[in-house]
């Protein structure tokens, strides 16, 4: 096969196994970064990154976790190179301060900003589970804990949602 | 037993529903099915994940795709050729079969070592690089560094590590990146097998390394990855599976 043969087909498989997970590989970056803009760069490194690897990647039906674990990683790089200082919720920038309010339901961004409020901890296996339908083993494999460890954390994290929802709604 | 006939109580109904709204666990419909207020309690962890769902579901902007390389630019070769020779140093007093001795002799090179998923191979060169920095480690013996050195090097604040994993004849805290590793050398059947504790070093695929007289592998194990590297023809692929079982990241 010559090289661009090699390409095309090459090209095929990347778009069938990660570019089709684009929405959820930008979601779950921006979850995970709580930041629009951040998510974008985060997303074309991961792309990129899964391009050089794809040879890697043995069982199609795995490309979603593969992918996600990808940006997880490219994420952590991001924060890593940064060193960005933890989000002051009552000092967003205009990219943070658009993914809380881009609705016009009230309720539904009240909800997104208890969500943001989270701990990391939290905030990222409630993401996979809810938005990405990962079960608990699937998600203690990408953040490597135990899948007892996840199901502390999910449990945790919807209590503290429903806590906030409601003091939220009563004032 | 409780009001519910379950062997599952209603705190432990409420804390799995709560992990786990789709109630897929044990014992989870039959105690709903029997218990008004957790059946109640569940229908509101229902109603919750919905409005998660929704709020979570971010517009997604267009993305636009990175320039993807071409398959034949893509492979990275990380061109170690200039780099000093690696020497084993064998004390006198070891009687060892002197073939393995004639070894401490011989220049360890890692010409033509070729890397593979570390976009820049800057991981790569550094720990093959860091391999120069401390050539008596690569020793042929059969004695074991004690618990305390070794445990004084990794800390339980780095990793757990049980000695089965082998023979661990040194053991020294090194910089990798700015980064606390531990740099143990264990003894292998080829001989020094050296071994570096990388939590911080997040890679996404194993990188292989491939050279002359040596060969290796970085793995990535959760956040981080640990690097084995021994002289060609040693049995990485049983060491990568004894290290994974043996040692654990605390970070």
């Amino acid at each position: 096969m010559n090289s661009s043969n090699s390409d095309l087909h090459r090209r095929q498989r990347f778009d069938r196994l990660v570019s089709v997970w684009h929405r959820d590989m930008y979601r779950y970056a921006a979850w995970l970064s709580r930041d629009p803009a951040i998510a974008e760069d985060v997303v074309q490194e991961a792309m990129l990154r899964a391009w050089k690897s794809l040879d890697a990647l043995r069982e199609d039906d795995a490309a979603k976790q593969w992918v996600l674990t990808i940006v997880r990683r490219e994420n952590a790089r991001y924060f890593e190179r940064k060193r960005l200082e933890t989000v002051d919720i009552d000092n967003l920038t205009p990219s943070q301060s658009a993914m809380l309010a881009e609705s016009s339901d009230t309720d539904l961004d009240d909800v997104r900003e208890a969500i943001y409020r989270l701990d990391d901890d939290y905030r990222e296996p409630l993401v996979l589970q809810v938005l990405m339908g990962h079960s608990t083993k699937e998600i203690a494999e990408m953040m490597d804990i135990k899948p007892g460890a996840v199901l502390t954390r999910l449990h945790r994290a919807r209590i503290k949602l429903k806590q906030e929802i409601s003091e939220e709604a009563a004032t | 037993m409780n009001a519910a006939g379950t062997s599952m109580n209603c705190e432990q109904y409420r804390e799995a529903i709560a992990a786990d709204p789709s109630e897929s666990f044990d014992g989870g419909a039959m105690h709903s099915a029997e218990c008004s207020p957790c059946s109640k309690f569940k229908a509101e962890m229902r109603a919750l994940d919905e409005r998660i769902s929704a709020a979570m579901k971010i517009e997604v902007p267009d993305l636009s795709m990175p320039e993807f390389p071409s398959v034949a630019s893509e492979e990275k070769v990380v061109d170690l050729s200039s780099r000093r020779p690696i020497r084993w140093t064998t004390p006198a007093w070891v009687g060892l079969a002197a073939s393995v001795v004639l070894a401490t002799v011989i220049g360890v090179r890692f010409t033509d070592t070729h890397v593979s998923h570390d976009i820049d191979g800057s991981l790569a060169k550094q720990v093959v690089a860091h391999l120069d920095f401390e050539p008596n480690s690569l020793r042929v013996t059969d004695v074991a560094v004690s618990d305390e050195s070794l445990y004084s090097v990794v800390r339980p604040a780095i990793a757990s590590m049980d000695r089965n994993l082998g023979l661990i004849s040194y053991a020294m805290s090194c910089t990798i990146n700015g980064r606390e590793v531990p740099h143990l050398v264990m003894q292998g059947e080829k001989g020094p097998v050296t071994i570096l504790l990388m939590p911080h070093e997040m890679i996404d695929m194993p990188i292989q390394l491939d050279g002359e007289s040596i060969e290796g592998i970085i793995l990535p194990v959760g956040e981080g990855s640990i690097a084995i590297i021994g002289e060609r023809g040693e049995q990485i692929d049983q060491l990568k599976t004894r290290v994974r079982k043996n040692v654990k990241w605390s970070i």
